[in-house]
């Protein structure tokens, strides 16, 4: 059992290595490029993108806002709802007559 | 003191929370980020007293580690688990901001990996804590110490490693017209933590009243 399972481990080790070899291989060599790519030389304005490329502010603030007030309401209640169970709990269990 | 001070804090809460979105509707744009750098009058203060609360947590953890205080325990764990909500409002508003500024809503640079390495911290110490078993909150105690040596990394990462995040000086060198609105929004911010704190350490106290009570009438039913 342990030889099958070497075996076909052994197999899969060999396939994926002659796969790499040859995907290495049949890539071609293409000759240094001096200059580094157009995109990297700087940055581009903003006021020189078309308007569909620039991202509207107003949904990015109202969107951080908005969390921001959900999440902490949020937890306000979940505090909240937990402060009720364990005062009822308490309160249950001081009216508990003693066994 | 920190109980009798609910209903103020909570007064004072509502109130500055109310006041605050008209000083930051009424603040001057930024020059370059226009109207996206006002997530900035949440975000900052959010970051600051996430801070405090990572401190506030990691030395209650250290008074309980090395005293034994229950007390200290109690603010630990309330502490805890407000550095997580803090946390997590500082990682969703920040990569809000970050797509309009930056152009991508996340980069893997100091001060942003180190700022989720602080919020996973903090949610490992409340997750041993309410799965670890017994003696849990000793082990949790020594995360949350770990956290909070933790936030001076965070706070000059961005001053010592190259970053797209803005530097600490950036507070100092607030222009008139933003400077009162964000001081107003930390002490918004500080007097939620406050309350938030109050509430929750009254619930730890609470749920220790009724471990007690329960011990008691277990003791009571076994004689």
């Amino acid at each position: 059992m342990l030889k099958r399972v070497l075996r076909v481990l052994g197999l899969v080790l060999a396939l994926t290595a002659t796969s790499g070899i040859g995907a290495a291989a049949a890539q071609p060599s293409s000759p240094p490029s001096a200059a580094p790519p157009a995109a990297t030389d700087g940055f581009v304005p903003v006021t020189d993108l078309p308007p569909v490329e620039q991202l509207p502010a107003a949904p990015l603030v109202l969107g951080a806002y908005a969390f921001i007030w959900v999440a902490v309401l949020v937890y306000v209640a979940l505090l909240w709802r937990r402060l009720a169970a364990v005062q009822k709990d308490l309160d249950a269990l001081t009216h508990t007559p003693p066994r | 003191m920190l109980q009798r001070s609910v209903p103020l804090l909570l007064v004072t809460t509502i109130a500055a929370f109310s006041v605050a979105p008209f000083l930051i509707h009424n603040a001057p744009y930024e020059s370059t980020m226009g109207l996206v750098q006002k997530i900035f009058y949440f975000h900052a203060p959010a970051g600051i007293v996430m801070f405090l609360s990572a401190f506030v947590c990691g030395i209650s953890s250290a008074i309980f580690l090395f005293r034994g205080r229950q007390g200290a325990d109690r603010v630990a764990v309330a502490a805890a688990e407000l550095t997580v909500l803090l946390g997590t409002i500082v990682l969703a508003t920040g990569p809000l901001w970050a797509r309009k500024a930056w152009g991508v809503w996340w980069q893997w640079d100091a001060r942003l990996t180190s700022s989720l390495l602080l919020w996973m911290m903090f949610t490992a110490c409340l997750l041993v804590r309410r799965y670890g078993g017994p003696g849990s909150d000793k082990l949790a105690a020594a995360v949350a110490i770990f956290g909070m040596f933790n936030v001076p990394f965070v706070y000059v990462s961005v001053n010592v490693w190259r970053t797209l995040h803005p530097k600490t000086t950036v507070v100092p060198m607030l222009g008139p017209g933003m400077r009162e609105p964000f001081w107003f929004c930390i002490l918004a911010f500080l007097s939620l933590y406050v309350l938030l704190l109050a509430l929750r350490v009254r619930l730890a106290e609470q749920q220790a009243t009724l471990d007690a009570r329960y011990l008691e009438l277990d003791d009571r039913a076994s004689a």
